[in-house]
């Protein structure tokens, strides 16, 4: 097993009013380039972490070991999650934050630029560790991505794999912590003249309420990593019902929260993209502020939702937290709507990966609202029910957004566009490899199957739909190379996009494609609304 | 009493719809509205300018929080009645995990250990109530038996309580462990075989006699 790391340096694709060379791509602060190679890293992590899926579905496809051993099948499952959040789900959306959110609210610079810099390192060198463990002689982690004590202590996963994979979470972590923060005091501290809280824009917000629940629920899961290396080494920490019940509290009160960490940036890619390609003004501005933060708020209180079947915690509390989140889920949806009624659409790639989003993302959260209730939950927990209902919210859902902010977004970031026959080649792609892959799933686990099994009986009927579910992880691999096609040419033979192709109503479609150094030239254009730009357009300026 | 799997399709005959019409209603919408109001084939000026409806916006959420207190009170009221136990339960087993094999013990010293390539069989009385304490040796395992919709973790060093009931005449259905617990998990299976409570009966006895 190798490590995909991204082989060109981030700055050489980018057009020449960058500096260029090594330095640069080592320990440049612009935070364009900053959020590039934060992209470029996630990406080559994504990439990585898929390849781990095809493995595991090539073995999955009949029963019996055919391609991997019991213990390579629990490394793959562990090092496939683990890459997915903390290398990919989290340092993506971040990167989007840093790479955009100055442009948004009109700043010259990011605040902390340094500090996002070393965090950059620290997840290089993260990833690095969680993955070199595939190297060691026990071979890498094969706990599972939240390495639940006592299976996690020295006695029981003995090798220096484990260790690496904790050092790497912590290191991951801290990276996201720093990060966050950066992006806080950017919004605290650089906003253009006039651009109050109530005029950020929708994808600004939605990376405010991720920062905010970073910066809060993240530090348990250094205090988790920080204990289990202790407890690892020295004992103490954990031991006892008590201890194992601790760390899952400690684990969950972060593992909770990140899910939406990793969900709003892309709520908020996917409410600009409907916005632009509606034609219209973003609905419902205020109510979907609003939602975001109670959402927010309330991700911090759901976390026992994790644990129902411990006996360990009050299910009920918990129950009516969790299914109180579809209030605020709720709005978001209505917003959208509301956006798209009586706009005038224009279906690009960013528009349809946005449809596909709210459409795949609602299948993830409808399975979601069903498990947060115990009595149903007893059953799903832990079965393959949960991972198709946490692949439709992250693949459905977070990876969908992050294609339409890929599509949105690619012609600031390059100055070139993408090529859109390729681009809706990958969305239908994407949706019936998503569909083919996880659907089934939900079945197998009604049916029985237990989640992190290399092997099921033969007798137990699960060959067909996993077979489906196998093609379809195949389907999603070949519309991921369709994307990377799409890169590829449209860099090659760039059509150049101008510095508003889309009629963008954000301040970021204000200045050329790439930005220059410092963002803007000459003056910003007045803020009075979340729209600038549109209400130029309408003549309202 | 606990019938887990009645509970269980109570809950999921109220959620199950209600998820199935809102699926319905968002997915028409969407498609409906790309469809619908797209540019090519609608005309720019009539656009809607208006970009907030904050009464309108008031109700729906009102309307949403009105589901979500339905949802909510009908899972309390199944999970009241899931966490309660029997005063006198007709059977108590306890349930030992241990990596990766399961230990089923009745009164008077009967016992089903699983092996290496021996897959235990827990026997109960159908239709009747049965006490299990749950309890783990090593790591944290999980005692799932999808036929019943229920399960419990295995948490070493505390003992989980709970009472199932299964139902009434024969069947044989499969248990597994349902929590991560290391290289033996996938195979970490029992067998469940419901029978007619003087069957049970009798089994026990010859198990018992058996055991001295």
């Amino acid at each position: 097993m190798t490590i995909t790391q991204p082989t060109t340096p981030p700055s050489a694709r980018l057009p020449p009013t960058y500096p260029r060379g090594v330095i640069d791509a080592v320990a440049g602060t612009d935070h364009k380039s900053l959020g590039s190679r934060l992209f470029v890293t996630a990406m080559g992590f994504f990439l990585a972490a898929g390849v781990l899926a095809l493995v595991m579905r090539t073995e999955l496809a009949q029963p019996g070991m055919q391609v991997v051993s019991r213990q390579g099948y629990d490394e793959l499952f562990t090092i496939h999650g683990s890459t997915m959040f903390y290398l990919f789900a989290v340092p993506m959306s971040l990167a989007l934050g840093v790479w955009l959110v100055p442009l948004q609210i009109g700043a010259r610079a990011l605040a902390g630029e340094r500090w996002v810099l070393g965090a950059w390192w620290l997840l290089v060198l993260g990833g690095m560790a969680m993955w070199f463990g595939f190297l060691t002689q026990h071979g890498a982690a094969a706990v599972g991505w939240y390495a639940y004590v006592p299976l996690s202590d020295a006695p029981h996963s003995p090798g220096i794999g484990t260790d690496l994979w904790v050092l790497g979470v912590a290191l991951a972590a801290t990276a996201s912590i720093i990060v966050a923060g950066a992006l806080l005091a950017t919004v605290a501290r650089r906003r253009a003249r006039g651009m109050t809280m109530l005029r950020l824009p929708v994808f600004t917000w939605t990376m405010v309420a991720s920062c905010l629940m970073v910066v809060t629920a993240f530090p348990a899961l250094v205090a988790a990593m920080a204990g289990l290396a202790w407890q690892r080494h020295f004992g103490g920490i954990f031991d006892g019902p008590s201890g194992v019940i601790a760390y899952q509290h400690l684990f969950w009160f972060f593992g909770h929260p990140v899910v939406y960490v990793v969900f709003f940036p892309f709520v908020g890619a996917v409410a600009e993209a409907i916005a632009i390609f509606s034609g219209r003004r973003f609905f419902g501005y205020r109510p979907f502020v609003a939602s975001l933060l109670a959402f927010a708020a309330l991700s911090m209180s759901v976390w026992g939702h994790h644990m129902f079947t411990t006996g360990a915690v009050e299910n009920r509390y918990f129950s009516l937290t969790s299914t109180s989140l579809l209030v605020a889920a709720g709005v978001e949806y209505f917003d959208a709507l509301a956006t798209m009624w009586r706009g005038s659409i224009r279906l690009t790639s960013a528009m349809l990966f946005a449809l596909g989003f709210l459409l795949m993302f609602l299948l993830g959260g409808l399975s979601g609202i069903w498990i947060a209730s115990p009595p149903l939950d007893y059953h799903a927990s832990d079965s393959y029910l949960i991972v198709a209902h946490f692949h439709y919210t992250l693949f459905g859902g977070s990876v969908f957004g992050l294609f339409c902010a890929v599509y949105l977004w690619f012609p600031k970031v390059t100055g070139a566009l993408l090529r859109e026959p390729l681009g809706r080649l990958q969305v239908v792609l994407t949706l019936v490899g998503v569909n083919l892959a996880f659907l089934p799933m939900f079945f197998l686990g009604e049916d029985g199957m237990a989640r992190r099994v290399a092997d099921y009986p033969r007798s137990s009927g699960w060959q067909t739909l996993n077979v489906v579910s196998t093609v379809g992880a195949y389907v999603i691999a070949v519309s991921v190379l369709v994307f990377l096609v799409n890169v590829a040419v449209s860099l090659a033979f760039r059509r150049p996009a101008g510095p508003d192709p889309w009629g963008g109503q954000t301040l970021e479609w204000a200045t050329s494609s790439p930005p220059p150094p410092g963002n803007f030239e000459g003056r910003l254009p007045a803020v009075r609304s979340p729209a600038p730009l549109l209400d130029a357009a309408e003549g309202r300026a | 009493m606990t019938d887990t799997r009645g509970l269980y399709d109570d809950v999921a005959r109220l959620y199950g719809p209600i998820a199935l019409v809102v699926a319905v209603l968002v997915f028409s919408l969407v498609i409906g509205f790309a469809i619908r109001y797209r540019a090519s084939r609608h005309d720019a000026s009539t656009v809607s300018r208006r970009s907030s409806a904050p009464l309108l916006e008031a109700v729906y959420v009102l309307a949403l929080a009105g589901v979500a207190v339905v949802l909510v009170a009908t899972t309390f009221r199944a999970e009241g009645k899931e966490g309660r136990l029997a005063s006198r339960p007709a059977l108590h087993v306890r349930v030992t995990a241990a990596k990766w094999r399961w230990r089923f013990d009745y009164p008077g010293g009967v016992s089903r250990v699983g092996g290496e390539r021996r897959i235990p069989v827990l026997v109960v009385p159908a239709g009747r109530t049965v006490r299990f304490s749950l309890s783990s040796l090593d790591v944290v395992h999980a005692f799932w038996i999808p036929d019943l919709r229920f399960k419990r973790d295995a948490t070493p060093g505390q003992t989980g309580v709970f009472d199932l009931r299964f139902p009434p005449g024969h069947a044989t259905s499969v248990g597994e462990c349902s929590e991560f617990c290391g290289l033996g998990h996938a195979s970490m299976h029992f067998l469940v075989e419901a029978v007619p409570p003087a069957e049970f009966q009798a089994w026990l006895a010859r198990g018992q006699r058996a055991a001295g």
